[in-house]
């Protein structure tokens, strides 16, 4: 008896398309703030800058490796007259974690594209972008605001500061009333 | 409520507090690029009366 093959297989089902996967693994998620590329940062600085930066860096340099800790950048930064927030250095420092800003260090080529990066940074605030930064919270747009509701909002908006830079801050600054004059008398100054 | 018809000299700050706008991310930018600009300026006040080594010791915490 020759084996009849059924011509109508019955292991394999007609699929007219293959069924795709149901289980696709999703993408992650995309970080919060993705890193920057430090390496296509390009250095701009002069000769005589780079030499007044590497000064300012080595004040900051504790160890002696000619390198300072990720929490020192932006105080680095900030004596070379740049404003960071706490949140771009975070990001060119690739958001590293509580641990990593204590024991992770840079050297002083690796901290220029950062410096770069914040100067070139089109966020950059003026003078008149903290007044109207400060105008957002004048309450009656006369030119001045609460001291008290100015630290209420530094401690808890934004990048919150502590009562002891606040403190610091607003030594000397509100008057018989309690107010702060944020227009024209640049009092409150950044440079 | 014995003063309906004067200005009771109650603080101002009490009803602003309420008023302080947490999830506004309007808000929250402007406060940030405030205290930016106060941490920088805060940072090169310190700096300038020491231009040495000092410059280093009182380095606060920033682990943020």
């Amino acid at each position: 008896m020759a084996p009849k093959k059924d011509p109508k297989a019955p292991a394999k089902k007609a699929e007219p398309a293959p069924a795709p996967a149901p289980a696709a693994p999703e993408p992650a998620p995309a970080p919060a703030a993705p890193a920057v590329d430090l390496s296509a940062v390009k250095v701009e600085f002069s000769a005589d800058q780079i030499e007044d930066y590497r000064e300012a860096f080595g004040l900051f340099d504790r160890v002696g490796d000619s390198k300072v800790a990720y929490n020192q950048i932006a105080d680095i930064m900030r004596a070379l007259g740049q404003n960071p927030t706490n949140k771009e250095v975070n990001k060119l420092l690739g958001n590293p974690t509580a641990d990593d800003m204590v024991t992770k260090r840079v050297d002083f080529e690796g901290f220029l594209p950062m410096l770069q990066t914040i100067i070139n940074s089109p966020n950059k605030a003026g003078f008149e972008d903290y007044v109207e930064g400060l105008r957002v919270f004048d309450k009656e747009g006369n030119g001045t605001v609460m001291g008290a509701e100015l630290r209420i909002v530094l401690s808890t908006l934004g990048e919150k500061m502590t009562e002891a830079e606040i403190d610091s801050l607003m030594a000397g600054q509100e008057d018989e009333n309690g107010c702060v004059n944020y227009e024209g008398k640049p009092q409150i100054t950044t440079s | 409520m014995d003063c309906h018809n004067e200005e009771c000299s109650r603080p101002q700050e009490e009803e602003d507090i309420m008023d302080i706008p947490l999830d506004d991310p309007e808000a929250n930018r402007a406060a940030a690029k405030i205290q930016a600009g106060f941490r920088g300026h805060m940072t090169r006040k310190k700096m300038k009366p020491e231009d040495k080594a000092e410059g280093e010791e009182r380095q606060e915490d920033r682990g943020q």
